[in-house]
């Protein structure tokens, strides 16, 4: 038996190249680790890493009647998109890595799925929640961040239970594939409030002046101001109404908030912002591996000496959810296992994973606020968690 | 004589070459595919700044010009790709000719600037046209397969080499090369500068838009930071300088070893690659600025100290 | 009105800080002929000087400015003396493609010295703000553009009136007649690529007090002080701060009035029409 057993196993190797059974899994990511996107790449980096080692520690991926440890094979892309494609077809055709971990940034992410749907390699990516990644009627690709055109839903949602209420809103996004889905999205969102847009402004990617922008929305006595864009351009933004002490009632952003070293960067300026994570460390997510979320924050910050933020979270359940695809087709088959993807359906230290019929997921977005240096929930799925400071203090009174 | 061996030797290499999709593997294939089209470029820019004289740091638009031809023309007008090319070199010869002429008024590093700003203002530009999808850019259909990538740009860097090799025996090129060493005096002996310079930029517009083409579908992916690339810019020019701006296979030369030796560097030693272009930037311009090619000849004259000589000649 | 008042003031305020971020590149630029494709590193490299002295020391950025600049004279020197003096009779194309390589050097250091993670110089009286017939007008803001005055002024006095100043144009004028003087032109290039440092240094410092610092501010602050410099033109140290006002301005109105994507077309527009019918910039002499 153990004979013809070692025979199958040489033969299956000769004719494959890589023998079907008992070898490692390999996933194969190409992310941004230096570069521009460094401070947010490496979230993916670490957290990639992090899950698998967590997987294989609890014995692996089970197939069969074997089980097989993942091994995670990452490039540095330098946050150059030219070179990640290039990295993933490297991946693909040289490493033969049999899974595929995404980057960072929906400009990654719409460049490289080209190349897994082009080999017919499944990539998982919690990076990219334009709505571009996904309308392109691609199979092999599926996302773990929900979709951009939503962002603000649960924000607004909370707008219309504070009281007074906000009556008139400037909309600023940068103008990369993310933002303008989101902007899209809130456009229509608001449209169906009774709230009305007050200064509607796209911006470039690459700004670091808003003062024009900033002086408009002095002049047009705006309530509330929601932004969309990149954790550098919010700094700014964030200083600079300061500096031409605009005071709306409210802010709101789509990332920056919830990172510590944005907050730190800001110090007490960071206070009363509103912004939107899919996740918060709380030890209501149960995950097989980790315990719970707030377990998976302590040791991760432990491991690598920063919070992790949901960048990191949607990055452990793309691992996650290659180990239940490739555990419920049985095979690391590329067509069974993406098949097996499109049909998951479990509980991680994320939320619920499950792929919509275009291969993204959906997960409501919590809306935070910084009080007194901490990140308080305000509004979940379910509705107003603690209580938001509303409206914000001018800056002279604070 | 040593004409026919070196046509020889040409048509051998080719020939080989044009086999690797069938025996390669895909990483080969894809590294093929990027140091063909640098090398392309390199050679496109080696005719208005190695041949010329004029260090153009626009090449980028034409290839960015060439990339969104062939995008716009696929994605917002359903075209075929051979008619996306062509509409692709229409806009950068449209450019060439219409922006040539402005700038090329200017001398040395006033044109390199010029050209450098032309740069960035048609990636601002692009990046608010709705056709082109702004600053998202368009995302072209999938075609599998590199080989016909592969085949295009051997054919582009073959078609694009044998034009130079033509301008070095023409009186067209002997005409760019008198304008380099001294402009005055060959207006003064007839020489129609203007319409020199002017052809010649329009030349390396044409295959610097075809390369821009190409690389856009094979990508499947285009935005203006990526089409009109500032880096790429600087890169052609070090592959050419590199490799003997001037001559006919200097650039390829400089292009294919620059190529190797960053793509080595960015699968094995990623955090190490971004540094070494720099250094070598530094190093071959200060021990050989004047390419590969000549040291490749004078070593053999002069041996280590040809590197000591270049210092010396340069340095105050 | 109001608003338009308002945008006016932001654009000069702005422009101040441009002409600051230009002078040290002008200098190199009109006096050694060298067009410095790292300067914007070396702005960055200012910025971080300021944010370690600012948070290991508890200086006050201001405080910070001299030393910064100092730190930046120092590796400007070095860095003329050790690589640039090698290629500086070479043509003028090998000192800007190695400058360049320099450029790529010195951010890929400064990413893996400092890490990606952005960073701010945050003191106390970062967001003050005071109005002024009708316009709200930040603290900060103000005092860059003042320190960009008076700099200029210094530099101008520097290089007019007193012997070292007076020297280092000579020699660029005239290598041969100056070395016939006595001058030692090593020292002297290095000296000078040395102040344009420092000069980009100061920008640096107080970069980071309105903005945010990260390792890849570099080549976009190199392309602005392009622009400023040659609006403005190369001739003379003031012709800088022209240059630098006129870019603000527009750059604010360009954002009011056609849009915020369109402010890199507008200045680099500008840019290259300028070179084209006036290359010697707005207030250059006609060559």
């Amino acid at each position: 038996m153990k004979q013809l057993f070692s025979l199958l196993l040489a033969t299956t190797t000769l004719l494959f190249g890589k023998p079907l059974l008992g070898a490692p899994i390999e996933l194969g990511a190409s992310v941004q680790l230096t570069g521009q996107f460094a401070n947010t790449g490496r979230y993916y980096g670490d957290a990639y890493q992090f899950a698998i080692d967590k997987i294989n520690a609890a014995g692996g991926v089970k197939i069969g009647s074997t089980r097989e440890k993942l091994v995670l094979k990452m490039l540095d892309n330098q946050s150059d998109v030219n070179l990640s494609v290039r990295q993933y077809v490297q991946l693909v055709s040289q490493d033969k890595v049999n899974f595929l971990l995404g980057p960072f940034a929906s400009d990654f992410v719409l460049a490289d799925s080209a190349i897994a749907e082009k080999y017919s390699i499944p990539m998982i990516q919690g990076g990219g929640a334009s709505d571009q990644v996904f309308s392109r009627g691609y199979k092999y690709i599926f996302g773990t961040l929900p979709p951009a055109s939503d962002y603000f839903q649960s924000t607004l949602d909370l707008m219309g239970q504070l009281k007074p209420a906000p009556k008139t809103i400037a909309l600023l996004y940068a103008d990369d594939a993310f933002d303008v889905s989101v902007a899209d999205g809130t456009r229509k969102a608001i449209g169906k409030t009774s709230m009305k847009i007050a200064v509607d402004q796209r911006y470039s990617s690459k700004a670091s002046d808003f003062n024009s922008m900033l002086s408009l929305i002095k002049s047009q006595d705006v309530d509330a101001i929601l932004v969309a864009g990149h954790e550098t351009e919010i700094l700014n933004f964030i200083r600079q109404s300061k500096t031409l002490n605009v005071n709306p009632k409210l802010y709101a952003f789509t990332v920056g908030v919830p990172s510590a070293d944005f907050r730190a960067a800001l110090g007490q300026d960071a206070n009363y912002a509103f912004g939107m994570t899919s996740w918060v460390p709380s030890p209501a997510l149960k995950d097989d591996y980790f315990g719970n979320a707030e377990q998976f924050a302590a040791e991760y910050q432990k491991r690598f000496g920063y919070e992790p933020d949901y960048h990191a979270a949607s990055a452990v359940a793309d691992v996650e959810a290659f180990v239940k695809a490739i555990e419920a087709a049985n095979s690391v088959d590329p067509a069974k296992v993406r098949d097996a993807i499109a049909r998951v359906d479990f509980d991680s230290l994320y939320g619920r994973i499950r792929f919509n019929a275009v291969g993204q997921i959906s997960l409501p977005q919590t809306v935070v606020q910084v009080q007194k240096g901490k990140l308080v929930p305000v509004y979940g799925p379910k509705g107003a968690m603690e209580k938001a400071l509303y409206p914000m203090p001018a800056w002279g009174k604070r | 004589m040593k004409l026919a061996s070196t046509l020889a030797l040409s048509v051998v290499v080719v020939g080989v070459l044009a086999t690797v999709p069938w025996w390669g593997s895909a990483v080969l294939v894809q590294f093929g595919i990027n140091a063909l089209i640098l090398a392309t470029l390199a050679q496109s820019w080696n005719i208005i700044g190695g041949y010329t004289g004029y260090p153009s740091f626009g090449n980028s638009v034409f290839y960015g010009l060439g990339g969104y031809g062939v995008a716009v023309g696929m994605v917002q007008f359903q075209l075929p790709f051979a008619a996306g090319l062509a509409l692709g070199v229409f806009l950068a010869v449209l450019f060439a000719f219409l922006l040539g002429l402005p700038v090329l008024r200017l001398r040395g590093h006033y044109f390199a600037i010029a050209t450098l700003g032309l740069a960035e203002v048609m990636t601002a530009i692009v990046s608010n046209l709705e056709i082109a999808g702004r600053n998202i850019g368009l995302i072209l259909p999938l075609l599998k397969g590199d080989t016909l990538f592969f085949e295009l740009s051997l054919a582009l860097l073959v078609i694009t080499t044998m034009t130079v090799a033509w301008i070095s025996r023409s009186r067209f090129g002997f005409g760019l090369i008198a304008i380099r060493e001294n402009e005055e005096a060959a207006a003064v002996m007839g020489v129609n500068t203007t319409l020199y310079k002017i052809l010649g930029f329009a030349l390396c517009s044409i295959f610097a838009a075809i390369a821009g083409g190409i690389h856009a579908y094979w990508i499947t992916y285009l935005d203006p930071t990526s089409a009109f690339d500032i880096t790429l810019n600087v890169k052609m020019i070090i592959m050419a300088v590199f490799g003997g701006p001037g001559t006919i296979f200097g650039p390829v030369l400089g292009a294919f070893v620059l190529s190797a030796i960053s793509e080595v560097l960015a699968t094995k030693v990623t955090s190490l690659a971004g540094i070494f272009f720099g250094l070598v930037i530094v190093a071959a311009i200060v021990f050989m600025p004047r390419g590969l090619a000549d040291l490749v000849r004078r070593f053999r004259q002069q041996g280590w100290r040809y590197f000591q000589a270049n210092i010396q000649a340069h340095r105050v | 009105m109001q608003l338009l008042w308002q945008i006016l003031i932001n654009g000069v305020l702005l422009g101040g800080l441009y002409a600051l971020m230009a002078l040290g590149l002008v200098l190199v630029w009109g006096v050694l002929n060298i067009v410095n494709l790292a300067h914007g590193a070396l702005i960055m490299l200012g910025a971080y000087a300021c944010y370690y002295l600012f948070t290991g020391f508890g200086l006050d950025p201001f405080g910070a400015l001299p030393l910064a600049m100092a730190l930046l004279f120092c590796l400007g020197y070095l860095i003329q003396r050790c690589v640039l003096n090698l290629v500086i009779r070479a043509p003028m194309f090998n000192t800007l493609l190695i400058t360049f390589g320099l450029e790529v050097v010195i951010t890929f250091l400064a990413q893996m010295i400092f890490s990606a993670d952005f960073r701010t110089v945050n003191p106390s009286y970062a967001g003050a703000n005071f109005l002024w017939l009708g316009a709200t007008v930040p603290l900060v803001r103000l005092l860059a553009f003042g320190v960009a005055l008076g700099l200029t002024f210094a530099l101008w006095l520097f290089l007019d009136h007193t012997a070292l100043g007076r020297a280092i144009r000579a020699t660029a004028q005239n290598l041969t007649a100056a070395r016939l003087y006595g001058v030692n032109p090593r020292q002297l290039y290095a000296l000078t690529f040395g102040i344009g440092a420092a000069l980009a240094g100061a920008a640096g410092t107080l970069y980071g007090v309105v903005s945010q610092i990260n390792p890849y501010i570099g080549s976009g602050l190199t392309g602005k002080s392009f622009a400023i410099a040659i609006i403005g033109g190369l001739d003379k140290s003031i012709y800088v701060l022209v240059g630098g006002l006129f870019l603000g301005i527009v750059e604010a109105l360009t954002a009011l009035y056609i849009g915020p994507t369109y402010t890199d077309v507008i200045s680099f527009g500008i840019l290259v029409v300028v070179l084209i019918v006036r290359p010697t910039g707005l207030l250059g002499r006609t060559a």
